[in-house]
């Protein structure tokens, strides 16, 4: 589904050129769950990005489903609809009440009529367990509620993928709880996800493979059991014995 | 430490008393000069009863006079048998039945309410200031998002604009867009006054609105391109509201100084309201009343504006 050839993205700071994603290539099934782990600084972060294109690659290439990012025929536009993403601060529009927020690109992007809009609105906030929060506005929310919002936001567009940019690294421990809960039943429901997290336990638990970074490099891509019983790279080691 | 609530109003009575009291000193002031206060003068210049005189068209006769509450009306009956019928103010009537009258003879006057030059200033005032705000708000919006462009000459273009026009006086511009724009494009002076205005204000609106947009989080553009919005739509639905609501105060600041900019177009012999207010003067000699006039004019225009302002301010604060 997802196809990642090369990969390779450059930060040019005042001369000093950093390797953010440095080769990589990796596959991804439909219904599979990806989760990428590594050391801050690692690239994991750039990497994701990538592949919806708010971040510009310098080498290499990324398609879903066939659709080219970098082919100049593709509408970066029509390409992003297809994949849905979380951040790590929720991003959620404050000038909105949380309806508002997933109506906007239902509206703008997708073109779909009030009530079509409003009625998968309140479907994924219900799915979400928010579903009496509709009108409120995203800052008399709790930031477990406002990231499920975010994630409900993006399943809006129905998605073929679901991109993680570390979602819970911004919560308070007893909300991490709610917002693994949502992306979990996501995983059985067969989405396909590719999350930047710290979480080891979601990791372990519903990763299909766990990709290690280092410094932009790709180094292990394995199954979860796997790699966190017998790594095979030394620096995965090292990190495992570190947040473990 | 706990904090204790004060009653309040004591405070604001001392401001009371300060103020009475710059007030009371200005009073003294004056009467130090020996000035004579004639407020009685100042009202004729907002509103005056115009007398609209009414003559007789030949040669001939009064020939009836019927009475019409306080209007008269006067029947003429020329040498020839013509017969002209004018209607004046009753108790203006110079004759009587069956006076004779000549050719431009005055019968009578007729009344009423007009708008004096401080009213006329006040309108003119008001619609340029309205005129060259809107219009400002539209040339700042757009080169506020040039700046902001990705391509490089929009940004060079629209930094030259703003750095050309808020490093020149606003005077010297009017001055150039009357003289010699003006005078290239056979431009009137109500609207050299107006573009020049307008471009001086879109330079400062240009600044803020860039300010406004690049206060606003990173994330927030990138949550509305992530979800397939174009990058005109992003800035839309999700920057510009969010940067609007950010931008209003200083935005509210640049068109309270744009209504007292307009002053300056008194220069191009535009009657606005200063200059209407000097002429007052050239013809009342109340300086000081008429002085005090315009500025509680000005005074009137930006109240409401700043109080608009703060209101909307508040109702957009909501979400937050």
């Amino acid at each position: 589904m997802i196809e990642v050839r090369d990969l390779v993205k450059v930060f040019d700071t005042r001369g000093q050129v950093v390797r953010a994603v440095d080769h990589v290539s990796t596959n991804v099934a439909k219904g599979e769950v990806l989760v990428v782990l590594g050391p801050s600084g690692s690239g994991k972060s750039t990497f994701l990005r990538c592949l919806n294109g708010l971040e510009s690659f310098d080498e290499g290439t990324v398609s879903i489903d066939g659709l080219q990012l970098v082919d100049p025929k593709t509408d970066v536009n029509a390409y992003r609809r297809e994949v849905g993403m979380v951040f790590q601060h929720f991003n959620l529009f404050p000038h909105m009440t949380v309806l508002e927020n997933l109506c906007l690109a239902q509206k703008v992007v997708r073109k779909r009529g009030k009530q079509e809009r409003e009625a998968k609105a309140r479907m994924l906030l219900e799915k979400v367990g928010i579903g009496q929060k509709a009108n409120e506005f995203p800052s008399r929310l709790s930031g477990g509620q406002q990231q499920r919002v975010a994630i409900a936001r993006a399943l809006a567009m129905d998605p073929k993928v679901m991109l993680f940019d570390e979602p819970t690294s911004a919560l308070d421990p007893e909300m991490v709880g709610e917002v693994l809960d949502v992306m979990k039943t996501l995983a059985v429901e067969g989405m396909t996800m590719v999350c930047v997290t710290h979480e080891m336990g979601f990791a372990r638990e519903v990763a299909d493979r766990v990709l290690f970074f280092d410094h932009g490099k790709l180094l292990e891509d394995s199954p979860p059991e796997q790699f966190f019983t017998a790594p095979k790279d030394l620096r995965a080691q090292a990190f495992l014995r570190q947040v473990l | 430490m706990i904090k204790h609530k004060k009653a309040q109003w004591p405070w604001h009575g001392l401001t009371a008393l300060v103020l009475i009291g710059l007030a009371c000193s200005l009073y003294f002031a004056t009467s130090m000069i020996s000035y004579e206060w004639r407020w009685n003068r100042v009202p004729q210049y907002f509103a005056y009863h115009a007398e609209e005189a009414h003559r007789a068209a030949g040669y001939g006769k009064v020939e009836a006079i019927t009475r019409q509450g306080d209007l008269a009306s006067v029947t003429l009956r020329d040498e020839d048998g013509g017969e002209q019928v004018l209607e004046v103010d009753h108790d203006s009537l110079q004759l009587a039945k069956g006076d004779d009258v000549a050719e431009g003879d005055l019968i009578g006057v007729t009344r009423h309410w007009a708008a004096g030059p401080l009213a006329w200033g006040l309108w003119t005032t008001v619609w340029i200031s309205l005129a060259s705000g809107v219009l400002g708000l539209l040339i700042g919006l757009v080169a506020g998002l040039c700046r902001l462009s990705n391509n490089p000459t929009l940004r060079d273009l629209s930094t030259v604009y703003v750095e050309l026009v808020r490093g020149t006086p606003l005077l010297v511009q009017i001055f150039i867009f009357y003289f010699f724009i003006g005078t290239v494009l056979n431009l009137s002076r109500e609207f050299a006054g107006v573009a020049a205005l307008a471009l001086f204000t879109g330079a400062y609106v240009a600044e803020i609105v860039r300010a406004g947009v690049q206060s606003i989080a990173r994330g927030q553009g990138e949550a509305a391109r992530s979800l397939g919005l174009s990058a005109g739509q992003s800035m839309r639905h999700v920057v510009l509201p969010q940067a609007f609501k950010r931008v209003l105060p200083p935005l509210a600041g640049q068109f309270i100084s744009l209504v007292k900019d307009t002053s300056l177009v008194s220069v191009i012999a535009i009657t606005e309201l200063t200059k209407s207010g000097r002429e007052a003067i050239t013809t009342s000699f109340s300086t000081f009343e008429i002085w005090f006039c315009v500025a509680g004019l000005y005074l009137l225009i930006n109240l409401p504006l700043s109080h608009f302002a703060s209101r909307l301010e508040r109702r957009l604060a909501q979400s937050d």
